[in-house]
């Protein structure tokens, strides 16, 4: 595949760099990407998601055609909730609408020209979004600013075969002492399979919010890895939610780091893995202010040859004194075809903080299906309710009552479609 | 309403019930006694449906045969098992499962389905009767309960689903003489002549409040002894050595 990719890339930066200087970039990018190859489970980070592996199985290529024209009819997805929005279209900027706000405040521009990065690290993957990626969003909540309302990015899909591979960035600066709330809702209309490759990057500064949604609607054939990476300043609180259900394969990985003193990071998630798919939450928290706080809890309900994963880390630099990180994970197993890895880690390096983590995994509990049973429910109906119960509990991490009560219901919708 | 011919059970090759009949008629309260390890929770668990008993004999529930119906088919029924240990159930709302539950029950009866509205109605009436605190309707179901506040869940649910008949598994244990009276108070609102009760307890002390018209006491897995509500008072005297 990576020697197909290489005919893709050449193609695909001819084309797309020839306005701007960022060829060489993106070629440095690349080059530094078949060096290492799709991450496979010999990489510590990868020990439970062979990616070398699952992508020569899901998809037999991956290509861009940047030629490629297919229609598009915006609806808005989400009803429930009044919400300002900006709509990609397979992988380009398409349109927005801010009306809630006030659009001096909250500035943003696509990234159609930039910025490409160096190459750095070792995540081919990112290293491979440097290479390819073809637009995304900028974005600064100005100053003091608090939004009114909830944006939405959408984030859709309606491709064919010869048009698989997107590669995006959203970047977002949420300055001093402003608030957003961000819900990214990636939908794939078509049946035919993609691979969405998103390396983000977040900056909260000053006592600034920022609450972060993550919704896959993508198909049940689709693959996506979405790299987050936030910086949080001085008394800055980062809420993240990620509610996944779709994707054969999805990883959600997040490096958070509590840059200065009394930061908060809050990192939780619930996973739905019904009928072959493949889920992994990772997490790496880096205390490195004072008095800094973190709590991750992430619950995964498993079944039908599905897998789920959860690798989470705290990280306490020697600097971070008083620190408070907590970490839970708990996963239930429906059937026997079913697997749920869990690695959890704490690595402290100063002597006065409180860290604790917890890790489950189990089937459900028969006494109390018998118990529910006894009250008139049958036995679908009763694990559902189990099921439900044991998933609400992470969704209730949730601060924003809109939002919170959104994800209930698209989570009931799903519970009930198991069998 | 219920009768029990010759009910065997063992859990892992080991006989608890063995050969036990017992025969409740409508309107009847019976009082099951019995030392420990005797078979008394087994027989509550048995005849709701519990898996994992090896069962023989038979048992006929409203001229049905009881082992034929599944477990929330017995639910539907008209049976009730007030548990022991009630089960603590996170993530799920009491008043949305009690709502659940009630819906499911009254639909399989051909009864109309209950709003929210009329079901908030009707749940914090019975709640007010049985000076139970309202405030459980909005906690999830049993979790972070006392002992106290559990038992009188099931007594909710119970005046909630009105049953035909009714096991009260050690209902009585662990409360004190306040909650006592409610789960008596409980009993007795719903006594009536098209309703039976089996009350299954260590102590004489419940039926002090409800008076049983059988007492009937339970050793190595039959019933040893039966009476009238005397019984109970000579047990606690002498215990049960003297059977």
């Amino acid at each position: 595949m990576i020697e197909e990719l290489k005919d893709t890339f050449k193609n695909f930066n001819k084309k797309f760099s020839k306005k701007n200087t960022f060829a060489e970039v993106r070629a440095d990018n690349f080059e530094k990407f078949t060096q290492l190859g799709f991450p496979s489970k010999k990489l510590e980070d990868w020990k439970f998601s062979d990616f070398n592996r699952i992508i020569l199985n899901k998809l037999k290529n991956i290509n861009i055609n940047l030629n490629q024209q297919n229609e598009f009819k915006f609806n808005d997805y989400i009803k429930e909730f009044e919400h300002n929005k900006i709509v990609f279209f397979n992988g380009f900027y398409n349109k927005h609408s801010l009306n809630y706000e006030n659009e001096e405040k909250i500035i943003f521009d696509n990234l159609k020209k930039g910025p490409v990065y160096n190459p750095q690290g070792k995540n081919s993957l990112n290293l491979l979004n440097n290479a390819f990626f073809t637009d995304g969003l900028l974005l600064y909540v100005k100053k003091g600013y608090r939004c009114k309302k909830p944006l939405v990015i959408y984030n859709i899909f309606n491709t064919k075969n010869d048009n698989n591979f997107f590669n995006q960035k959203i970047i977002v600066n949420v300055e001093e002492n402003s608030k957003l709330d961000l819900i990214i809702c990636s939908i794939n209309l078509n049946q035919t399979p993609i691979f969405l490759n998103t390396s983000n990057f977040y900056l909260v500064e000053k006592t600034g919010l920022l609450k972060l949604f993550n919704i896959n609607e993508l198909s049940k054939k689709d693959l996506n890895y979405n790299f987050n990476e936030i910086n949080v300043m001085e008394n800055g609180v980062f809420e993240n939610f990620v509610l996944s259900y779709s994707s054969a394969f999805f990883k959600n990985d997040i490096k958070c780091c509590l840059k200065e003193k009394h930061s908060s990071g809050f990192v939780n998630g619930a996973i739905l893995a019904n009928d072959n798919l493949h889920h992994e939450i990772k997490t790496n928290i880096e205390h490195i202010g004072e008095t800094t706080k973190s709590y991750q809890k992430v619950k995964s309900i498993l079944s039908k040859n599905s897998k789920a994963i959860f690798q989470g880390k705290i990280f306490v630099d020697s600097n971070a004194q008083k620190t408070d990180g907590y970490q839970l994970s708990k996963a239930i197993i429906l059937d026997k075809d079913s697997e749920f890895d869990s690695k959890p880690e704490l690595e402290i390096y100063a002597d006065d903080v409180k860290c604790s983590h917890g890790s489950t995994s189990g089937s459900l509990d028969e006494d109390a299906i018998f118990y529910l049973m006894s009250r008139g429910l049958n036995r679908s109906d009763s694990k559902k309710l189990l099921i439900k119960g044991f998933l609400d509990d992470a969704i209730e991490t949730i601060t924003n009552l809109e939002i919170k009560k959104y994800f209930l219901n698209k989570l009931e919708n799903k519970i009930n479609e198991l069998s | 309403m219920l009768k029990i011919n010759k009910l065997s059970a063992s859990i892992e090759n080991k006989k608890i019930l063995n050969g036990l009949s017992l025969d409740i008629k409508a309107g009847e309260i019976h009082a099951i006694m019995g030392p420990n390890g005797s078979g008394k929770s087994t027989l509550a668990n048995v005849l709701s449906g519990k898996k994992g008993y090896e069962v023989s004999g038979n048992a006929r529930y409203l001229d049905e045969d009881l082992f034929k119906l599944d477990i929330e088919e017995r639910a539907q029924k008209g049976l009730f098992l007030a548990f022991q240990y009630p089960l603590e159930i996170s993530g799920v709302n009491t008043s949305n499962f009690l709502k659940t539950s009630l819906n499911t029950i009254r639909k399989s009866n051909g009864k109309k389905e209950l709003d929210a509205l009329e079901f908030l109605k009707i749940v914090k009436k019975k709640a007010g009767e049985l000076k139970i605190d309202e405030k459980i309707l909005s906690r999830q179901l049993n979790v972070g309960f006392s002992g106290g506040e559990k038992k009188k869940n099931e007594i909710l649910q119970m005046s909630l689903f009105e049953p035909k008949m009714i096991i009260l598994d050690e209902t009585d244990s662990g409360l004190d003489i306040d909650a006592l009276k409610i789960v008596a108070d409980g009993v007795n609102t719903l006594r009536s002549k098209n309703r039976s009760f089996l009350i299954i307890t260590h102590y004489q002390r419940l039926l002090d409040y409800i008076k049983p018209d059988f007492v009937h006491v339970l050793m190595e897995g039959k019933i040893a002894k039966t009476g009238c509500s005397e019984l109970a008072l000579e047990l606690e005297k002498a215990g049960y050595k003297t059977i």
